[in-house]
């Protein structure tokens, strides 16, 4: 079915086999998300601005931090006619990523070299530890209500507040 | 190779778990809903230990009250009711109120069991005593690293949990909820009402209400984890603040908005932990905001990280 929709995205298509996939989309809700991942990714290559403002920006900081190294060669994405590819399950965020950085990544013809881009450490920033806020207490007795845990174990998480040795300071 | 990079993101795949499994979990629900017990329990994280003692009372309609109190450390003693949930702290001659309707309980209802599956796999594990109840372990494996397993020890006859370990991605626990002594039945309504309940102390109520804030969200969920609530209230004695909750249906992460202004007190930004619980302060557009969640510490940061203000239109 990825192939069908490829190839109709792609005016390939004889008009019975049109209509058959077109049909498809009508009653498949995977072939329409997969349609939707191929459409995002078509906007994309065409530079369609259908991204928000600070899209880029916020696209550019994720990257920063993702540990996967993103480098493909330079001359073979823009000319990828191969939309199935991208994966149906990966469409939600993933085609987003992908239509982010073809959006507003390196330019094909001044690929970023790989040393450029580091792999953040585990993935996050290493958080400054702090002690517990002195009003812990609000917020966690305002936090396990809504733990769906509660349902399986009673009251006990709410045991979880701060008692005088847990507010001492710490080493 | 950029393609072949999404792709390794994964297929769909169905998590199909055993009924049996997913019976389990229910017969754990319904146990909590409707037995009336009391016991002592010990929960433990770390180095810290603290002894509890809980009792919950179901009537003849099925209406329950609950109390907890906490023998160790800062004297606590908390009643929860359908609508309410009273914490006494004779310490500071205390009590803060917590009202809400039970449908704004993001409850984990028995049809909600399934969609687990999602973000777990749930197996059965060994048999094994515990304060004399022999009890199944339903074991709860995460399929990512965003949040935390959880070992589950259940009464074999009553469905009763009697142990719940949280444990990290190494495998390594978190913390534990243990019961040492449990007596099934044998309630009464005046054991589930605070010994402080007539005492005329000062009364902070939460006033909480659904209700929505305008202009804030996240610039991006954390996968799996789907908003809840969205709520005013106060904190404290007058602190407003608004609070949305997060959850994959197991774990919640709370997201708490406060305005800087009048704040007499510095923000101390960074996280801080106890047991499976994570902290994370930052500011944002002149707001304090505050994430508090039982899920591995990165989690609740790349959520505390997602919060961000634009200016409704």
């Amino acid at each position: 079915m990825k192939d069908r929709l490829s190839e109709l995205m792609d005016g390939e298509l004889d008009d019975k086999s049109a209509a058959e996939a077109i049909e498809a989309l009508g009653r498949d809700h995977e072939a329409v998300r997969t349609w939707r991942a191929y459409q995002l990714i078509s906007d994309a290559m065409r530079e369609s601005p259908v991204l928000s403002a600070d899209f880029s920006a916020r696209f550019s900081a994720r990257l920063a931090k993702e540990a996967t190294v993103f480098a493909p060669r330079a001359s073979r994405a823009p000319e990828s006619r191969r939309w199935y590819a991208v994966s149906a399950a990966a469409a939600s965020l993933a085609a987003v990523a992908f239509v982010g950085w073809m959006a507003f990544g390196p330019q094909p013809q001044a690929p970023a070299p790989l040393a450029q881009v580091q792999p953040a450490p585990a993935g996050e920033l290493k958080p400054t530890i702090v002690p517990l806020p002195t009003a812990a207490n609000d917020y966690l007795l305002a936090h396990q209500g809504f733990s769906p845990r509660v349902s399986l174990q009673g009251m006990a998480p709410y045991v979880r507040t701060v008692s005088e040795q847990a507010v001492e300071p710490r080493k | 190779m950029l393609v072949a990079g999404l792709c390794a993101l994964g297929p769909a795949v169905a998590y199909a778990q055993s009924p049996e499994t997913l019976g389990w979990l229910r017969k754990m629900h319904d146990a909590t809903q409707k037995l009336s017990y009391s016991g002592t329990f010990v929960y433990q994280n770390g180095s810290r230990s603290e002894t509890s003692r809980i009792t919950r009372f179901v009537d003849a309609s099925g209406a329950n009250t609950e109390k907890l109190e906490v023998m160790d450390g800062l004297p606590r003693e908390i009643v929860r009711t359908k609508d309410t949930v009273r914490c006494y702290l004779p310490g500071s001659r205390l009590v803060k109120v917590d009202r809400r309707t039970e449908r704004d309980f993001p409850a984990l209802l028995p049809e909600r069991i399934t969609a687990l599956a999602r973000h777990y796999d749930i197996s059965l594990g060994e048999t094994r005593r515990i304060a004399g109840y022999d009890c199944q372990a339903v074991v709860l494996t995460p399929r990512d690293n965003l949040r935390y397993g959880y070992r589950l020890y259940a009464d074999v006859n009553s469905g009763m949990l009697l142990k719940a370990v949280t444990v990290d991605a190494a495998g390594e626990q978190v913390e534990q909820f243990m019961f040492t002594q449990l007596t099934i039945g044998g309630v009464t309504p005046d054991m589930v009402k605070s010994r402080h309940a007539s005492r005329s102390w000062r009364v902070e109520d939460a006033g909480a209400a659904p209700a929505q804030l305008p202009g804030w969200r996240l610039s991006s969920e954390l996968p799996g984890f789907h908003k809840v609530i969205e709520l005013k209230r106060r904190l404290g004695e007058s602190r407003s603040a608004g609070q949305v909750v997060y959850s994959d249906g197991l774990a919640a992460v709370s997201v708490f908005i406060e305005s800087l202004e009048g704040r007499s007190d510095p923000v101390r930004p960074g996280l801080s932990s106890m047991g499976a619980i994570h902290i994370y302060t930052r500011e944002v557009a002149n707001h304090v905001v505050t994430v508090v969640g039982e899920a591995p510490a990165a989690s609740v940061q790349r959520i505390a990280n997602a919060v961000e203000y634009r200016r409704p239109q």
